[in-house]
């Protein structure tokens, strides 16, 4: 419960606060990413994967959105599995599942002949939103991991 | 590994309805079923948007504050130095009518001339990852906005609206890669075509149709009119060349120009709800060289 409100509040906050911030260089973290590694990692696998499809049909459907629907939740589905599985401790999989979910975006975009992903955005965009995301991305894992050890606890 | 047989079977599953979904919707286009869950999010989370912006407001504008700061010295430097310009015009007498011309000109859209615009509020914005460029805004079709219709602010053109619900609407920003604008050159009419380019809206590609035309540094874009108005009203202003591109031997020429509106801290836009009347059309389009007008 605390993972699904979670990833509806990053959702708001990324397109109500975040992405209206300029910041340098032009890109912004992607916090509902984040929300959704960090909640999958407590979850496991299969349990991750769900809150990822269902996340990314959130955000497919939250306003305002010019994509098709379903591209998001491909995405995070694949991510919320990964992170759930987990690779080898939370260090390399966040930075793995921060460097592959922009890039299957960007493939599954490719895949429908979307006229958005062309070469100089994956050049130029693409790193600027990996690094913002992997700057945001200690505070997350910090809170996730914080949150598992109060559940074991209890 | 915890579960992996169930979660590779839950994750095959997940990923399929996603690229069934993905496929419905693209096939689909306007008649997707998936549009109904659309203005159905659209709604719902538009409603819960608009609650939020009252609260997100003041943090957003005490952190643009912040980031401004580096250049708010040099803006109040420059809004002193224009202010005194000002007074001095005013003084001098000469305010009215150079300075009101020469904006009308800019402007090309008032609302005198049969034009009628409906005020909003960005609510929201998306970025990456989704690769696109389009806002949030609270109007929508309870006051009177309809898909197609011209997005602009007190600089120039904004974008289009996309979708609408009862409350709120997505436009669609001129930086988007997937829009493009017709238009022209404001001083010989020139018509050509405004693509986005990502890039946070600080540039657009403009791409001149006639190869032998005239396109030069400092050259101001409008938009050029479609039938009633939309998606895009005519003579809206769209920004100004700053660099053009050598193309030697290709059909059409190409310059990047800067929006006039500042695509990355938008606030307050205007809809254009409702085209002037068919006589009233041509005092909209900037007044240079009727003749040619015709033509096109």
């Amino acid at each position: 419960m605390i993972g699904w409100l979670s990833v509806l509040a990053a959702l708001l906050a990324q397109v109500m606060v975040v992405n209206r911030l300029p910041l340098p260089a032009g890109g912004a973290p992607d916090l509902v990413l984040l929300t959704v590694i960090a909640a999958a990692w407590t979850r496991g696998p299969s349990s991750g994967a769900v809150l990822g499809f269902f996340a990314g049909l959130l955000a497919d459907v939250m306003p305002p959105s010019a994509h098709l629907v379903g591209q998001n939740a491909f995405v995070y589905a694949l991510v919320g599995y990964l992170a759930g599985r987990g690779i080898g401790g939370p260090v390399p999989t966040v930075v793995l599942c921060v460097l592959l979910a922009p890039l299957a975006t960007a493939g599954v975009g490719a895949l429908m002949s979307d006229p958005r992903v062309t070469m100089p955005m994956l050049s130029t965009q693409v790193p600027v939103t990996i690094v913002y995301t992997l700057l945001v991305s200690p505070v997350v894992v910090w809170l996730a991991t914080r949150s598992r050890q109060v559940r074991f606890l209890t | 590994m915890r579960d992996s047989r169930r979660g590779r079977l839950v994750l095959g599953v997940l990923l399929s309805v996603a690229l069934v979904a993905l496929t419905i919707d693209h096939r689909a286009g306007e008649s997707s079923p998936l549009r109904q869950l659309r203005t159905a999010g659209a709604t719902v989370l538009g409603t819960v948007q608009q609650f939020g912006v009252g609260v997100v407001r003041p943090v957003g504008a005490f952190v643009q504050s912040i980031l401004d700061a580096p250049s708010a010295q040099r803006r109040i430097d420059a809004l002193q130095k224009e202010n005194a310009e000002l007074r001095a015009s005013l003084v001098a007498g000469r305010l009215d009518a150079g300075r009101a011309k020469e904006l009308e000109r800019l402007l090309g859209l008032t609302r005198d001339k049969g034009y009628k615009v409906v005020t909003a509020n960005v609510v929201a914005r998306r970025g990456l990852p989704g690769f696109e460029d389009s806002v949030q805004i609270d109007v929508g079709s309870a006051d009177g906005v309809q898909p197609e219709m011209t997005v602009l602010n007190g600089d120039g053109l904004v974008g289009r609206v996309l979708y609408t619900s009862p409350h709120s609407s997505t436009v669609l920003l001129i930086s988007d890669l997937a829009s493009a604008v017709g238009a022209r050159l404001e001083g010989d009419k020139e018509i050509g075509v405004v693509h986005g380019v990502g890039e946070n809206g600080r540039l657009v590609q403009f791409r001149l149709l006639d190869s032998t035309a005239p396109l030069s540094r400092g050259g101001r874009i409008v938009s050029f009119g479609s039938k009633d108005g939309k998606p895009y009203a005519p003579g809206v202003p769209i920004g100004i060349i700053e660099r053009v591109e050598a193309t030697p031997g290709e059909l059409t020429r190409i310059a990047y120009a800067r929006p006039y509106a500042d695509l990355t801290a938008l606030d307050v836009v205007g809809v254009v709800v409702a085209a002037p009347t068919r006589e009233d059309r041509e005092a909209v389009a900037p007044k240079v060289a009727p003749k040619k007008e015709k033509q096109r």
